[in-house]
């Protein structure tokens, strides 16, 4: 199939299957259409990447015919969100959809020339194949994992009349929204999909009608509105100055004169939003209340990729510029911070989320130092992240729907509970976490990029991810520990693991695919992740020879280091045998009960039972404490940016 | 390839030796600090094999395991480091081997283990930023992140790195779990039965930490010993001393509280280093400029 189809399908199906849907409304014929597609979907999205690595760069353009129909889109949305804006009193979506009603037809009929198209309407290029996979892959198997949860979810709420068709259709009408997106070379294309992906994540927020949910999906929709405000400004600034609204285009000419630094910055600006970066980390850490696929699909995947991915494609145009420095400290600030607030969390999803602003702000932090190595570990990132992190919702979503609690208290020794999921779950951490996995990898990267200094803000920004660094560490092994603590033996009238077969097989994919993308990683350095970066103009920064990654200051020997890990864990979990009668209550400062392994005598001979508790130095690092420092300090450096910018 | 095999055999086999005799002149040392004889040189290789002799009386499973894993975890930073290899690589591997001890202190439910792991992990927070920048500020002098590289380098670091070398020596205090940062554990002459993370630790494996702890005495030394790596043997005589200031440190001060810990290591630790590292920046020396 050329180039040209692929597209079309990974763009068209999802939207199509979605409304089929909608039409159908039965489970029996909709569970295999969405398996049927998701499968399409990926299979769609390996024969472009083949296609592209055959071919090159592929482009295209849609007949004019669309035109129109796109347009009457594009206001039909801003109706609608006018619409939800007034309906729910809201006074900031409605003054921002206001906004983009007077600024939109600005640009459309007074600042571009009539009906004027870019030449290039669709390019795809290596990066916009790595982030089709993502989305197609790591998405369609949250899509089928939704299969399996949905089900579940309903029969929980007792629902009378099942609302899984709206649900689907904007689950996986977002992939197609998100291959769109990042398949679009004319900025006004890429905009029409960017309003797609904001009216999915609302309605799939709000899916379950509480009012807590209906208050998160508008505080998503009214940032992610501040976003699309700053994409039309920027939009028109673009057009004034450069004549173009193609992104090749724009990033071809090189690092651009002063005059574009302020519409790139507001385009970062845009970037930022859907990114959740401070200070709109809130809409992200709302939309925890949508059902779990929606969090997977939201965190790992798309949406928030969506916004690194808008930064990371303009990095080209901004190099060396004040603008790229101010983008690193930005993103090395948001990576520390939010990683000091995870600490604080208790909620495993709001560790998550914490925990995916932080990696997003590494990306965003790696475009800024815009060289070579530090492109590459933003790429690099990108994949690990959202097959790690996707992985890691799908685990807590099915944990919180058979223990009913999404709280790492309640998490306590689950691995004893549920050892598959459990397990799971501790590798999947683990691939974020540690050596030599491709998260750490790309850490280690964006580290050693930082080090390197290009910019006079180079220590700031590597003081920064050392400390995020260290604040990772912590959040992570806190809650590993909590769930390997207490082995007590699995009390006989708990249920057993119920193991539903399309979640559990999303979920056990995703894990593998993060290890055996860990243990190939120079392949996929070599092959995939540099020749990305050489197309968008920059150098290749790592050696491959040797099964090693070698770069001008550093070396990262993936195999050895996987050797290591396997004498140090694998082997002895397959190993080391203990004997009954070795087998002793742990000490407890007390003389212990015979018949129960956790209770002691303690005073007047009154039997206690031991219990151990998560510490979360809420005083230390509570969001209370912090948040309004982190906003001010975030709204500070984003003037900082913008004054600098405009100077 | 014949030095390879040389470095494998000093990180392997000698450096337990190294570490277990050092940890021996620190029990003397302390003792005699404290007004007492002190116990030979050699006791804590008669502790370790006494210990290996004990039977085995294990809390869980997945406690040994992760005590094995803190050792080889160990040990295979220590080789990377031998091998000069990328300091960044080493200290993510030491941090996986950190944790690896934490990781077993809560797979067993006693409180007091629990209390140790949280505060190793506190540790780690406090001392890991230190590392990763201190490598920073060799890779700004010496050009590379390779530890082959920096022993080659020519002029001695701690000439140019003097703020980073003192940041450094916190990092040391909290690694060698001295007073005042012996927080996950007393180490004090090993006086208290509740001893936080090595609390469900006896026999065979209580050994194995005992011999984790001399491998990672060492790579910290040797990271010390970087900060003059020509001649090597100043470099040594450097990391001995800083070994012996710990000692008195250690001796003279009282445990305190894990915020202060923090406080201190990213304060006063992470503040030196970053006032090291722009002060290369604004002096422009250093080929990695």
């Amino acid at each position: 199939m050329p180039g040209e189809n692929l597209i079309a399908v990974l763009i068209l199906l999802p939207f199509a299957v979605g409304l089929l849907g909608l039409a159908v409304r039965d489970e029996k014929v909709r569970r295999p259409l969405v398996i049927a597609a998701s499968l399409a979907l990926m299979a769609a999205s390996v024969a472009l990447l083949f296609t592209v690595l055959g071919r090159g760069t592929v482009t295209f353009s849609p007949s004019e015919a669309w035109e129109m129909p796109i347009t009457i889109l594009d206001f039909a949305m801003l109706a609608y969100f006018l619409y939800i804006g007034i309906t729910s009193r809201h006074v900031l979506v409605t003054a921002l959809t206001l906004g983009q009603w007077v600024l939109f037809p600005l640009l459309k009929y007074s600042v571009l020339p009539a009906g004027y198209e870019v030449e290039r309407v669709f390019r795809v290029d290596l990066l916009a194949v790595v982030m089709g996979l993502i989305i197609s892959v790591v998405g369609s198997l949250i899509v089928i994992y939704a299969l399996d949860y949905m089900r579940e979810h309903e029969k929980h709420l007792k629902l009378s009349r099942t609302r899984q068709p709206v649900f689907f259709l904007f689950l996986i009408g977002l992939l197609g929204a998100m291959n769109g997106l990042v398949f679009a070379n004319s900025i006004l294309w890429l905009f029409f999909f960017w309003e797609i992906t904001t009216l999915c994540c609302y309605h799939l927020i709000r899916h379950d009608l509480t009012s807590e949910a209906q208050a998160s999906a508008l505080r998503a929709l009214w940032m992610n509105l501040v976003g699309a405000v700053a994409c039309v400004l920027g939009m028109i600034l673009v057009f004034r100055s450069a004549g173009t609204l193609a992104l090749d285009e724009i990033s071809a000419a090189g690092t651009v004169g002063p005059a574009l630094l302020l519409p790139l910055a507001l385009f970062c600006l845009t970037g930022f939003t859907k990114a959740a970066q401070v200070p709109w980390q809130s809409w992200l850490l709302g939309a925890m209340v949508a059902p779990t696929p929606v969090s997977a699909l939201l965190h790992s995947s798309t949406m928030v990729k969506a916004g690194v991915y808008l930064v990371l494609r303009l990095a080209p145009s901004f190099e060396g510029t004040l603008l790229s420095a101010a983008v690193a400290v930005f993103g090395a600030f948001v990576f520390m911070t939010t990683a000091l607030v995870a600490i604080s969390q208790r909620v495993s999803k709001r560790v998550l989320a914490y925990s995916t602003i932080s990696n997003l702000g590494l990306i965003i932090c790696c475009a800024g130092i815009n060289t070579d190595l530090a492109i590459a570990a933003a790429i690099a990132l990108i994949i690990f992240h959202a097959v790690s992190k996707g992985m890691l919702f799908l685990a807590v979503g099915a944990i919180e729907q058979q223990i009913e609690s999404r709280d790492i208290e309640d998490m306590e020794g689950l691995v004893s509970r549920l050892p598959l999921i459990t397990g799971a779950a501790i590798v999947g951490m683990i691939t974020m976490l540690f050596l030599p996995f491709g998260a750490v990898f790309a850490k280690w990267a964006s580290m050693e990029a930082a080090a390197v200094p290009i910019s006079p803000w180079f220590p700031l920004v590597v003081t920064f991810l050392a400390v995020g660094s260290a604040a990772t560490l912590v959040f992570w092994s806190k809650w590993i520990g909590r769930l390997m603590s207490n082995l007590i033996v699995a009390r006989k009238e708990e249920k057993a693991e119920r193991r539903p077969f399309f979640a559990y097989g999303a979920l056990l994919v995703l894990v593998s695919t993060a290890v055996v993308l860990s243990v190939f990683i120079v392949p996929l350095m070599s092959l995939l992740v540099m020749p990305a970066g050489q197309e968008m103009g920059y150098g290749v920064p790592f050696d491959t020879s040797g099964w090693q990654l070698r770069t001008a200051l550093g070396t990262f020997s993936p195999w050895p280091l996987f050797a290591a890990v396997l004498v140090a864990i694998v082997l002895p979990a397959l190993f080391i045998r203990v004997r009954r009668d070795e087998l002793q209550p742990a000490y407890l400062c007390g003389e212990n009960v015979a018949a129960d392994p956790v209770s002691f005598r303690a005073v007047a001979d009154v039997p206690v039972t031991a219990a151990t508790g998560g510490v979360y130095w809420q005083r230390a690092f509570g969001e209370n404490q912090l948040n309004n420092w982190i906003n001010g300090a975030g709204i500070l450096l984003l003037a900082a940016l913008f004054a600098g910018v405009m100077m | 390839m014949l030095y390879d095999i040389l470095a494998l055999v000093l990180a392997i086999f000698v450096a337990p030796v190294a570490g277990g005799l050092l940890r021996g002149v620190d029990r003397r040392l302390t003792a005699r600090l404290q007004g007492r004889i002190g116990p030979p040189i050699l006791q804590p290789f008669y502790d370790f094999f006494k210990l290996l002799g004990k039977s085995r009386l294990v809390s869980s499973r997945e406690n040994l395991i992760w005590a094995w894993a803190y050792l080889v975890l160990t040990v295979a930073a220590l080789i990377l480091f031998s091998l000069g290899q990328d300091l960044l690589v080493i200290f993510f591997m030491l941090a996986f081997a950190g944790a690896s001890l934490a990781f077993g202190a809560f797979s067993v439910k006693s409180p007091y283990s629990h209390f140790g792991a949280y505060r190793e992990i506190m540790q780690m927070l406090s001392y890991e930023p230190i590392l990763l920048l201190a490598a920073v500020a060799i890779f700004l002098e010496t050009g590379s992140f390779m530890v082959a590289d920096v022993l080659s380098h020519g002029g001695p670091l701690l000439v140019f790195l003097p703020l980073a070398f003192l940041a450094v020596l916190i990092a040391l205090g909290i690694k060698m779990r001295k007073s005042p940062f012996d927080i996950a554990a007393s180490e004090h002459a090993h006086q208290e039965i509740v001893r936080g993370v090595y609390t469900e630790y006896s026999g065979p494996f209580l050994a194995l930490i005992e011999l984790t702890h001399w491998y990672e005495l060492m790579l910290i030394l040797g990271f010390i010993a970087l900060f003059w790596a020509q001649p090597l043997w100043l470099g040594a005589l450097l990391a001995l001393g800083c070994f012996i200031l710990e000692i008195l440190i250690d001796n003279i001060a009282a445990r305190l509280r894990w915020s202060w810990m923090v406080g201190v290591s990213w304060v006063l630790g992470v503040g030196l280093l970053l006032a090291n590292i722009v002060i290369i920046q604004v002096a422009g020396y250093g080929p990695g400029l």
